[in-house]
């Protein structure tokens, strides 16, 4: 009798075991991690306007922060976000090297060689957006656009585009075309 | 005793789960990656369901992207990709010979159109000797996609330039589209070729013309009255339900006829928007293009789904959703694989053709 009862104890735990390393199991299957946390990242960004600056991204991630929520749809309709985004505004970034003002584009690039460039209503936070249901256009707040350093909490993945890249956000959950999201940004810079 | 089995069969239970949770899956099915072009996105959603139908092992991850950005996710970006199929199939040769590929097979076509609907203003009177008259009157908005980043955006500017050549009005060009940028697109004559320079920012003067990035958009405002027509390809239009003026063969980039009326016409875009493609797109028959990087990772996989795409049923899947095909002709058909050798019909020197 003793003996049955410390078995059934044993089983009871066993199975306990069995279900907790089931359900361990089954959440890190379904849900791969793919975030970064806390690491040292080894990236510049360099500045050229009236003058030239290269800052490293601890430095980028040390000024003040704006964070919205921004998303993007690619060519063929397929709707990432809206993240909640943080980063700093990109208006800030222009300040450091002159400031930015309407007869001037901005050259955003990238070290796969994509390039954009971004007149200054745009800067300004003018852009289409889109309603992440149905792809309509609909009218929206204020918009900013940040270069984001984290999405959704978490520094920013590989695939999307770590350590730094454009965003446009606001306090609606709206989309914008997918073009001017540059991923992996690494120059900015401030044409006249 | 029998509590004793009982717990040794749970223990085993618990080794054999947490090895098939962590161990791989044995039978996970093998992943084909093909990119292709945003245009052939409802025929190759179709090709992706009937060759996994035949092919239970395969899953086939379709990514859709523009053209340049199709070859650049191997390119410059090093993704890997099994399969890579675009809207222009000079791109596969200017982009990626000889080191990621050195073959492209021709085995689609496509026709620049203007598409419109029934809500539009004056769609029972455009045809094709006035549509360039119905498109500048004040009231009618129109649209296509930004140049800088559709081919379907550039295309519409050798349109409207040959159509000045071909209806021989020199007013179609600035109406349509001159007029209507600040700043102003520009075109200069060089010899017999026709140079419209895009400029670095590419925005409408006023709301007459809406430009946005690609095709998706613009279907969406003519669908909701935001604008009257757009200039589609005729696949995008034909697959969407929207009514569609053809435009004549001459202008409308579809026929390897006027060869070289087309090439009267160059765009220069404004920006380098990538560093491995030029910023010069020269008027050209629209033919798309399909190859396997020579880095694919399931390169024997990879030329069965081609076959499959160049077949007469695959051939058939295209055209039944209406994008257009033409019999598949390679320029190097001694480098394509070998179970391409039956379904590649014919062999083109696309260098000495350019």
């Amino acid at each position: 009798m003793k003996g049955d009862s410390k078995a059934r104890r044993l089983l009871s735990i066993l199975v306990i075991v069995v279900v907790c390393v089931g359900i361990i199991g089954a959440v890190a299957y379904t849900h791969p991690f793919v975030g970064i946390t806390e690491e040292r990242i080894n990236w510049n960004l360099t500045l050229i306007g009236e003058e030239e600056k290269v800052l490293p991204f601890d430095e980028i991630r040390a000024m003040p922060s704006y964070g919205g929520y921004g998303g993007f749809f690619t060519t063929v309709g397929m709707v990432n976000g809206p993240f909640k985004c943080k980063g700093v505004p990109i208006e800030e970034l222009c300040t450091l090297v002159g400031g930015f003002n309407a007869s001037n584009t901005l050259w955003v690039s990238a070290p796969d060689g994509y390039l954009m460039v971004f007149p200054y209503d745009q800067v300004r936070g003018n852009f289409v957006t889109y309603d992440p249901a149905t792809l309509r256009e609909v009218p929206h707040g204020d918009l900013k656009m940040i270069l984001m350093y984290e999405q959704d909490g978490k520094l920013l993945s590989e695939d999307d585009g770590r350590p730094l890249r454009l965003a446009i956000v606001g306090s609606d959950k709206l989309l914008t075309e997918g073009h001017y999201w540059v991923k992996w940004v690494d120059k900015i810079e401030v044409r006249t | 005793m029998k509590a004793r089995h009982v717990a040794a069969l749970v223990i085993i239970a618990a080794v054999v789960m947490s090895v098939a949770l962590y161990m791989p899956h044995e039978q996970e099915k093998t992943r084909l990656k093909v990119i292709y072009a945003g245009s052939l996105i409802v025929p190759f959603e179709e090709i992706e369901k009937q060759f996994e139908s035949q092919h239970p092992g395969v899953d086939v991850q379709m990514e859709g992207h523009g053209s340049i950005q199709v070859i650049r996710q191997v390119t410059d970006i090093h993704k890997e990709g099994d399969v890579l199929a675009v809207a222009d199939d000079s791109l596969i040769l200017d982009m990626m010979y000889p080191d990621y590929s050195d073959w492209t097979v021709r085995f689609a076509t496509n026709q620049m159109v203007i598409a419109y609907n029934n809500k539009s203003k004056y769609g029972d009177e455009i045809n094709e000797s006035n549509w360039y008259e119905i498109l500048a009157r004040p009231d009618v908005k129109f649209g296509f996609s930004n140049p800088m980043l559709d081919s379907c955006g550039y295309r519409t500017l050798m349109v409207t330039q040959l159509a000045e050549l071909y209806y021989h009005n020199k007013t179609i060009f600035d109406d349509l589209i001159v007029y209507n940028f600040d700043p102003q697109i520009s075109v200069t004559k060089n010899g017999n070729t026709y140079i419209v320079l895009v400029p670095e920012v590419f925005e409408p003067r006023a709301e007459k013309v809406v430009i946005r990035g690609g095709s998706v958009q613009l279907i969406a405002l003519l669908d909701y009255g935001g604008v009257d027509y757009a200039f589609e390809y005729k696949s995008v239009a034909q697959q969407h339900g929207l009514m569609f003026l053809e435009l004549p063969a001459q202008i409308d980039l579809s026929s390897p006829e006027y060869e070289d009326v087309y090439k009267k016409v160059i765009v220069r875009l404004g920006f380098q928007r990538f560093a491995s493609v030029d910023t010069e797109r020269v008027g050209m028959p629209i033919f798309y293009g399909i190859t396997i990087p020579k880095n694919a990772p399931h390169p024997e996989l990879a030329a069965e789904f081609v076959k499959f795409v160049l077949s007469k049923e695959g051939q058939r899947v295209l055209r039944d959703l209406k994008q257009p095909t033409i019999p598949p002709v390679t320029d190097n058909f001694d480098k394509i694989p070998d179970e391409l050798r039956a379904v590649v019909i014919k062999d083109i020197s696309r260098k000495e053709e350019r």
